[in-house]
């Protein structure tokens, strides 16, 4: 649950609250090229999506989560029943 | 029966709430400047808000909430104070005194309430009168017009009949610990969700305060109206809603009835019309709820387009309400009005009447209730006492039972310095008499005192149920004992250290549940609290199924944090660096949670136990659970203690402390170079002069067949035996701190005045050795 920030990215895994938009949003700005791994990602708290969506990271992995992906503006997953676009 | 507790207190701190907010609201229209007053105002009204939330008692919420916002922008000083704006507040909490006295009155709260939803409207006015916000006219479109951004839409994800909503949070939003994204998500029937970013946003390199929500949501809601504007009852300014219109949806497909050779659209054709049926037999059910009403005219609102019934205006403009939909379900059966009462005959048609006669007979009952309890006592039978009175009373019983203790003094005196043996006997038969009184005195007025230790384990369900989904983690609770009483003020403050205990032992103590599978337990952790009487003590245990506490970790982080030098960390026991925990400042969470990990420790917890003369201990196994023990005395008013005598001195110590007493023949006391021991029972106990503790010189004094009284008393889970001269029976003592110059003396825990006058000292061993 929460950041583990490493040498190239930072991975968000679990859910994250709202405490960790802050060091979040300072580590993205200290990096040079700022990227993040999305693939264990939860929930995130708004605060932490709009540091997502204002600094827009690389992402590392993208987040399984329909309503995430369409957030950061990814493509939905395929799905068998072909979701609507 | 646990609801209705629950039920019964919330009643009971609504009213009180509703008193103190009262006085409140006249007290700051008379000095509107006082910061002070307004915050405990807010406060009350926040406090009665929180207690809403506990019941599913929309109306009364929704009203309180309002209150609460106005009066948080009050408090802020963005609105003035006016008596216009004290009128709408008072009515306002008339009317939610009216509504909690329904709810005492039915146990419920049905359906809306135009009165209380008006008086929200009243008092949210006052909100937009004063303050314009200014971002609401940008955002906000106009209401019942269609949003633009909708038509950009592919008409797949905008159905007719969804509901478009527009949510723009505040800005400052997140330090109401709102989570607009997570309402967002969870809006029922969500469709379409796409968040808009400002285009004003500042770039990447620039600081921006990433507490400053500045994001706005738009959904799409494939579910009824009035689910998407309970979903958001919390924000409802905060949000704009429109319901999509038929024309601007997809034609929706037609299984046109000419077509009936084919078989699979016959199929299809029946399944509508036993759907059809299926919502009459739904809406001919008593007490059907609104909700179920509204998805039960949706769904025969698309029936009929699709089966093609011609109806749908009059459908719209039906009455609100079960029956009305029921008799048009009825009439406009797609197998013909006959052939629907043919079908439904037994099972709708006779329910209708019924109901709705069953609906007035109720409405008149309850009418007559109103009317009989308007006319009779209103309230229920209580007295409410202040808490200073019950105190007061407690110390004059105090009294009597000290005044009480005379009397044995005075038969002695009697017989032994005026030789009246018969009077002497009359005096302790009065005494006997006395004291049977005086003790029920004491017992009564402790009763009024005592209060379950269900009152505080009430609140742990929805606080596990809350912590553990949101940690994903499978809990069970398990309450045990809930029937122990305790006085008040033990009780209340038990509540605080038990619900961080709680939370501990969620974040650190229960793992999830593939860290449970795999360690070979059950997925679900167990986390049992458990309440019962011991002695004159409530023990309390709270024990978890879980990791158990890391001692290594403990040891480390202890050590990192400077609290104790690191080769004392490794020259202790498990069991004794599992204590570290209580230590100030402990802790070991790597980031601060928000459940726990904020240093505010165990140390909290310990204070707060000791604080009311509790103890607690921890013990822990590495892999099988935590278990925390918190033993607290039943009550704090009256205390038993033994006396005795040494070096011609009386002194008193604590019952609750003392093991045994036990007479030890000198020869039997071991002498190991300053040291002294004695076995007991098979265990060894050390002993120790009480006039050595006490600095007296005097030497232990044996009895005349060669015997030292010795005290074993036991001090944090050791027994020591205390070497005295002599005992000297047991007393209730109302124990008086030592105050003034006194209040440096350690050694004693305070003095109590005695029966014949005197004054005995309270020995307080644990400071002594």
């Amino acid at each position: 649950m929460g950041i583990r920030y490493t040498r190239t990215h930072a991975a968000l895994e679990g859910d994250i609250a709202v405490d960790d938009a802050e060091a979040l949003a300072h580590w993205l700005r200290a990096q040079r090229r700022p990227a993040v791994a999305l693939k264990a990602v939860g929930h995130v708290h708004s605060a932490v999506l709009q540091v997502l969506l204002a600094l827009r990271p690389a992402l590392r992995s993208e987040p399984a989560d329909r309503w995430l992906r369409a957030a950061l503006g990814l493509a939905p997953v395929a799905t068998s029943e072909g979701e609507p676009a | 029966m646990k609801t209705q507790d629950l039920l019964d207190q919330f009643v009971q701190e609504a009213r009180e709430c509703l008193e103190r907010i009262g006085q409140r609201l006249l007290a700051v229209e008379r000095d509107p400047a006082n910061r002070e007053l307004l915050n405990d105002l807010f406060r009350e009204v926040h406090t009665l808000k929180g207690n809403c939330g506990l019941f599913d008692f929309g109306a009364l919420e929704h009203l309180v909430h309002a209150a609460e916002d106005l009066l948080d922008r009050v408090r802020d000083g963005q609105i003035a104070y006016r008596p216009a704006l004290a009128d709408t507040l008072l009515d306002a909490m008339d009317h939610t005194g009216a509504l909690v006295d329904r709810i005492a009155r039915d146990g419920r709260l049905d359906g809306d309430d135009p009165a209380a939803a008006a008086l929200a409207q009243a008092l949210r006015q006052h909100l937009t009168a004063a303050d314009p916000a200014p971002r609401s006219d940008a955002a906000e479109p106009a209401p019942r017009a269609m949003p633009d951004w909708l038509s950009a839409l592919p008409a797949g994800e905008r159905p007719a009949g969804a509901v478009a909503v527009t949510y723009t949070p505040e800005s400052g939003c997140y330090f109401k610990g709102e989570d607009p994204w997570r309402l967002a998500r969870c809006a029922p029937g969500l469709r379409h969700l796409a968040v808009h970013a400002p285009t004003d946003w500042p770039p990447p390199a620039e600081a921006f305060d990433c507490y400053d929500h500045r994001l706005v949501f738009r959904l799409v809601c494939d579910a009824p109206l009035a689910a998407v504007q309970d979903h958001f009852r919390y924000v409802p300014e905060q949000v704009a809603c429109v319901v999509l219109a038929n024309e601007d949806a997809a034609p929706a497909p037609r299984l046109a009835p000419a077509h009936g050779a084919d078989p699979a659209l016959a199929a299809l054709r029946q399944h509508a019309r036993a759907l059809w049926t299926a919502q009459g037999e739904l809406l001919a059910r008593p007490g059907v709820a609104a909700a179920s009403v509204e998805s039960a005219r949706r769904v025969l609102e698309r029936l009929a387009r699709i089966l093609g019934v011609d109806a749908t205006d009059s459908l719209a403009g039906l009455a609100p309400g079960a029956v009305p939909l029921a008799t048009w379900a009825r009439e406009h059966h797609p197998d013909g009005a006959a052939a629907a009462g043919r079908a439904t005959d037994e099972s709708v048609a006779p329910p209708t009447p019924r109901l709705g006669a069953a609906t007035a007979a109720g409405a008149t009952a309850a009418g007559a209730t109103a009317d009989d309890g308007h006319a009779g006592d209103r309230g229920p039978r209580m007295l409410k006492v202040s808490q200073d009175k019950i105190d007061r009373l407690m110390d004059l019983i105090g009294e009597m039972v000290v005044a009480k203790n005379a009397l044995p003094y005075l038969a002695a005196r009697a017989e032994t310095q005026f030789g009246q043996r018969e009077l002497a006997r009359e005096i302790k038969t009065q005494y006997s008499v006395i004291n049977r009184i005086a003790e029920d005195m004491q017992h009564a007025v402790l009763q009024v005192r005592m209060l379950p230790v269900g009152t505080v384990f009430q609140r742990f369900g929805r606080l596990v149920r809350d912590i553990s989904r949101k940690l994903g983690k499978e809990v069970e609770l398990v309450l045990e004992g809930e029937d122990t009483e305790a006085d008040k003020n033990v009780i209340e403050s038990l509540a605080d250290p038990l619900i961080h205990i709680l939370r501990n032992s969620l974040d650190h103590g229960i793992e999830p549940p593939d860290a449970r599978r795999a360690a070979g337990k059950p997925a679900t952790g167990t986390l049992r609290v458990s309440a019962r009487q011991e002695g004159d003590r409530v023990v309390l245990e709270i024990a978890d199924d879980g990791a158990g506490i890391d001692t290594r970790r403990v040891r480390a982080k202890a050590v990192e944090r400077g609290l104790i030098p690191a080769d004392r960390a490794d020259a202790l026991t498990d069991a004794e660096a599992v204590q570290l925990v209580f230590l100030p400042g402990f802790s070991t969470a790597e980031s601060v949670s928000d459940l726990s990990g904020r240093g505010v420790g165990m140390d909290v917890v310990r204070t707060a136990v000791e604080r009311v003369n509790g103890t607690v201990a921890l013990s822990s196994t590495a892999g099988a659970g935590t278990t925390i023990r918190l033993s607290l005395p039943l009550s704090m008013a009256v205390t038993h203690v033994m006396m005795i005598e040494t070096a011609g001195r009386r002194f008193g110590v604590p019952m609750d402390l003392i093991v045994e007493t036990v007479r030890v023949p000198a020869e039997d006391i071991h002498h190991f170079k300053q040291s002294q021991t004695v076995v007991l029972r098979g265990r060894i106990v050390p002993l120790r002069s009480l006039n050595a503790l006490m600095g007296l010189d005097d030497p232990p004094r044996a009895n005349p067949e060669g015997e030292h009284a010795v005290l074993v008393v036991r001090l944090g889970g050791e027994t020591i035996g205390l070497v005295v001269d002599d005992f000297d029976g047991t007393s209730d003592i109302i124990l008086k701190p030592l105050e003034g110059v006194l209040a440096g003396l350690t050694g004693f825990a305070g003095t109590a005045l005695m029966g014949d006058g005197s004054v005995l000292m309270i020995l307080n061993p644990r400071e002594l050795i």
